[in-house]
Order: C-alpha cells, then structure tokens, then sequence
C-alpha cells in the first residue's frame, strides 16, 4: 500500500449491477472516490439505489461490473472479501440485524470477531484490547447502564445504539450506515448524526450514510452525493445543494415516501 | 357473501353440515359396534376395592429391586434420549427448509412423521426380535421413536434462526464456525435445550412400558406382578416410579428456568 493508496477509502469506476429477473440496473455507471475522513451522506427516493451501492461497498454485492476499490481491496464480484477485508468496513443494518436472545454487551462484542483468532473466539476467550474495545464502544453510544440487558428488551432507539456501537467495537476505517435516522423522531434522529459524526472524526475514519431526510443529513455531512435511478445526480458540498435541484432529484420518486414533507424538516 | 342462487345456497348448507354428520356417525358406529355392557362397571365397585386392600400394605421387601428396576429404565431413557439428540440433529438438518433443496428436505420431513407415527410398543416389539431382550432394544426403540418428533423440533428451531445477524457479522469478518458459534447458537439454544428436557420426559414415560414386551426395565415387574396378582409387591413398584418421575420432572423444570 502507497501513501496515495490511503487517501482513499473507496475508488469507483464504471459500476454496474443488475438484480436478477430486474429490467433495470441498480445502479448504473457510478464513478465514486471516497476521501479518507469524509462524512458522506447518500440520498435520493427509495430505489434510487443507495442499499445497493452502500452493500456494493461493505463486500456483499455479487455479480456487479466495474471496477471497485475499497481501503486498498480491489472487490470480487463473484465472492466475499476476505475476513481482515470484511473486518475494516463496518455496516449499521436498517433492521438493525441483532442476535435477540443475546445481550447487549455480547451483541457489540459480535463486532470484535474479524479480529480475534478462530479458536479464541469459539471458546469465549476475548483479549483486554477486545473488552476495552466494547466498552469504549458501548460508553460512545450511551449504553453502558443496560449493557446486560438482553437485546429483545430493548426500545427501537436503544437497539439503533446498540447496532451503532456493535459497528464502533469493530474500529472500522470505512463506516457505513443504511437509514440510520429511519423511524426516529426529529431530535433523536440529530443524536445519532451527531454520534456518528463525532466518533468517525474522533476515529479518523471515513463515514458514509443514506438518508430519506436530505435536509436533516446535510446538516452532519461534508459532502453528500444524490442518487437518482441507480446513477450520480449531484455530487458535492451540501451547501451547494439548492432546493431546486433537490426537489428535481425527488420529482420522479415513485416510491411510498413523501419526500415533499421531508424537504421541510 | 350472501349466495342468490337457491342451488347454491343448498349446497352452501350441506358444505356446512355434513361434518357434523361425518363425527355423529363416527360416534354411533363406535358405539353400536363394540359389545359394552355398562352394568359391569357398576359391579365393579367391589372388585376395585378388593385390589386397592390387596395393595396394603406394600410389600417393601422388593424395593431393593423395584429400584433397580426403574433405574434400569431411567438410564434406558437417558441413553435412547441421547440417540435421539444425534439422530434429530442430523435429521433435523435436512428436514430444515432454510438448510437442503425441498427435493431432500421433503422426504425427510415425511420420514419424520412417519417415525413418530409408528407406536413406540410396535418399535421396542421388532428391536427385541432383531437384537434379543433387554434395555438395548428400548434404547433403540425409544431413540427410533423419539426422533421423530424431536428431529421436526429441530428443524423448526433451525428454521426460526434470523439470518440478517448472520449476515451482519459476517460482514463484520467472522468465520463459518464464528458465525455458527455467536449468531446461529445463542437464537436456537434455548428452544433445543427445551424441546429436548420436553421429549427426555416423554421417553422416561414411555419407556415404563417397555418392558412389557421384554425390552428392559420396571415394566417387566409391573406386568409380571400384576398377572399373578402380587398387587402388594406392584404397589411398591408404582410408588417407586412415582417418586422417580416427580424428582426427574423437578430436575427438568429446574433446567428449564434456566434457559428463556
């Protein structure tokens, strides 16, 4: 790896990527560089191809075209990354993805796996560095006071930190989040930018989010990139991104939301 | 819905009718055909008061052996559960909808079924004529048996497993093994560990039996006791299993608070 190699965190060069019995592409033609320490939000009406692009970056998008580079791995469209790949990105699911019957300092402990040894693992052995890790993890996301909880008892906002400091234990260079603020009122949906925000930079790491409330992510991001159809239609600093345009990039959403009133907030 | 037609509206009536006819002939037939005399039950005060005095006081001279003899059976239950866990872990993979193509998962959830419908008694009678008397044809009969219902618990509890924390930390960079060890184990963990405590208590109750057809274990006693009219030494026999079931059944609820 160069010095010019880590400036990046991602390169991305003419991709493709068609989902089976689709008659369109997910996305289309992207050409993508993502700066090491950049927070990057990525919006655009439901289908315009941000899960996929997102997941094209964290190594699980198969059968993609193009080239993509992601912290110096260039990606296999036929398979999985390897594991020490797999560990420097990190990914906060929608849906959360959390093991239910598990605690939640054993969920966010689930996010030290890429970096243990096998046999370490299955047999409950984690390192200092691994538990200081947690902790630091579970302290940054506010969750210290029910870390023993068990996760199916947790509030939606609560498994959301949870899903947040499982990501943060894993000390990722590339950080990414799909609908992090989905299904939050306004103010805690400002906390969580807020959190991600200040750790990425506290981490030096890069972070990049997808957001159906352009106006509220713009405000947490130094750059956002607009998809529209599975292709770029803006990309650059969010101050730079008038209403107009933004009111264009929605104008053909057919999706369910109502992006009209999300412009407001 | 409100059919027009008067047609159709009869055979509306009929559709809701005839079930009710199908268990009313049922019942009348059972009935009519089997030779009940009903007087016998009520002469039959006496007799039953003559065997319960019979049963006092229990003859505690064959405790010694009436407690062998349930142990025996115990670790017969104990053994074939253990066959059981096996078998059903294999089988309950394949059965599993989430694990093989329906081409293998099908038949073996039809295996499955077929297994359980088969009477335990049925089973433990063939595993003596295949492998002679004794507690290792009711370990097999009992691990036979069992699997049927175990293996399709099995399958649903590995059918119920999330994938989207698999997923996750795979993502997160953790192996096959990791991934098998922190995401797929702690959600079924629970629902095995009950489901298998469940069928252990099963087997201990079915297995009581076993040794009517020479399969090993008290039952052998009981029925060899009861025949000759011994109810004073069958009696011990009874109170012993009783109080070896309850302390197992003790055990078990202990074991299973354990586990939520």
């Amino acid at each position: 790896m160069t010095a010019a190699d880590s400036e990046f965190a991602a390169v991305l060069t003419g991709v493709f990527h068609r989902y089976p019995g689709e008659v369109r592409d997910s996305i289309s033609a992207i050409d993508l560089t993502l700066r090491s320490g950049e927070r990057v939000a990525l919006i655009g009406p439901s289908g315009a191809g941000k899960s996929t692009l997102l997941s094209l970056l964290d190594g699980r998008l198969r059968g993609f075209r193009g080239g993509a580079i992601v912290l110096s791995n260039a990606l296999d469209a036929r398979r999985a990354p390897p594991r020490n790949e797999r560990a420097k990105v990190g990914f906060i699911f929608q849906e959360f993805a959390l093991v239910e019957r598990a605690s939640v300092r054993e969920n966010v402990r689930n996010g030290r796996l890429g970096r243990v040894t096998q046999m370490a693992a299955l047999f409950n052995r984690f390192s200092e560095a691994d538990h200081s890790a947690v902790d630091r993890a579970m302290a940054d996301a506010g969750i210290l006071e029910f870390s023993e909880k068990r996760a199916d008892c947790l509030s939606g906002g609560q498994r959301q930190r949870v899903a947040i400091a499982r990501c943060l234990a894993q000390e990722p260079q590339l950080m990414l989040a799909d609908e992090p603020i989905s299904n939050l009122d306004p103010l805690r949906a400002e906390k969580i930018l807020q959190l991600l925000g200040q750790t990425v930079g506290r981490r030096n790491s890069t972070l990049m989010f997808s957001s159906h409330q352009p106006v509220l992510a713009m405000r947490y991001a130094d750059r956002v990139i607009a998809l529209n159809n599975g292709s770029i239609a803006y990309d650059g600093s969010p101050e730079k991104l008038d209403r107009v345009l933004l009111a264009e990039i929605y104008a053909n959403d057919k999706g369910s939301d109502c992006p009209s009133l999300r412009l407001v907030g | 819905m409100k059919p027009t037609d008067p047609d159709e509206s009869r055979r509306a009536s009929w559709r809701a009718v005839w079930p009710s006819l199908v268990i009313g002939a049922a019942i009348l037939w059972a009935g009519i055909g089997s030779d009940i005399e009903l007087s016998r039950v009520a002469n039959a005060g006496g007799r039953i008061a003559e065997f319960l005095s019979r049963m006092f006081p229990p003859d505690l001279s064959i405790a010694r052996e009436a407690v062998d003899a349930t142990l025996e059976t115990l670790r017969i239950a104990i053994l074939g559960t253990i066959g059981c866990i096996l078998a059903s872990a294999a089988l309950g993979f394949l059965a599993a909808e989430s694990m093989t193509p329906r081409a293998i998962n099908a038949p073996v959830k039809a295996m499955l079924a077929l297994m359980r419908a088969i009477p335990l008694i049925l089973v433990a009678m063939l595993m003596v004529g295949a492998v002679g008397l004794g507690p290792l044809p009711g370990i097999l009969a009992i691990a036979f048996h069992a699997t049927g219902m175990l293996g399709k618990f099995y399958a649903d509890a590995i059918e119920g497993v999330d994938r989207a924390p698999v997923a996750a930390l795979e993502s997160a960079g953790a192996t096959l093994l990791q991934r098998l060890r922190y995401a797929v184990w702690p959600q079924m963990a629970p629902d095995l560990l009950r489901d298998t405590v469940f069928r252990f208590e099963l087997n201990l109750r079915e297995s009581l039996i076993l040794g009517v057809v020479g399969a090993g274990g008290v039952g052998f006693y009981i029925q060899t006791y009861v025949r000759s009219f011994q109810y004073d030494k069958a009696a011990t026999l009874t109170i012993i299993v009783v109080l070896i079931v309850l302390l197992i059944e003790l055990a078990n609820t202990w074991l299973r608070r354990l586990s939520r």
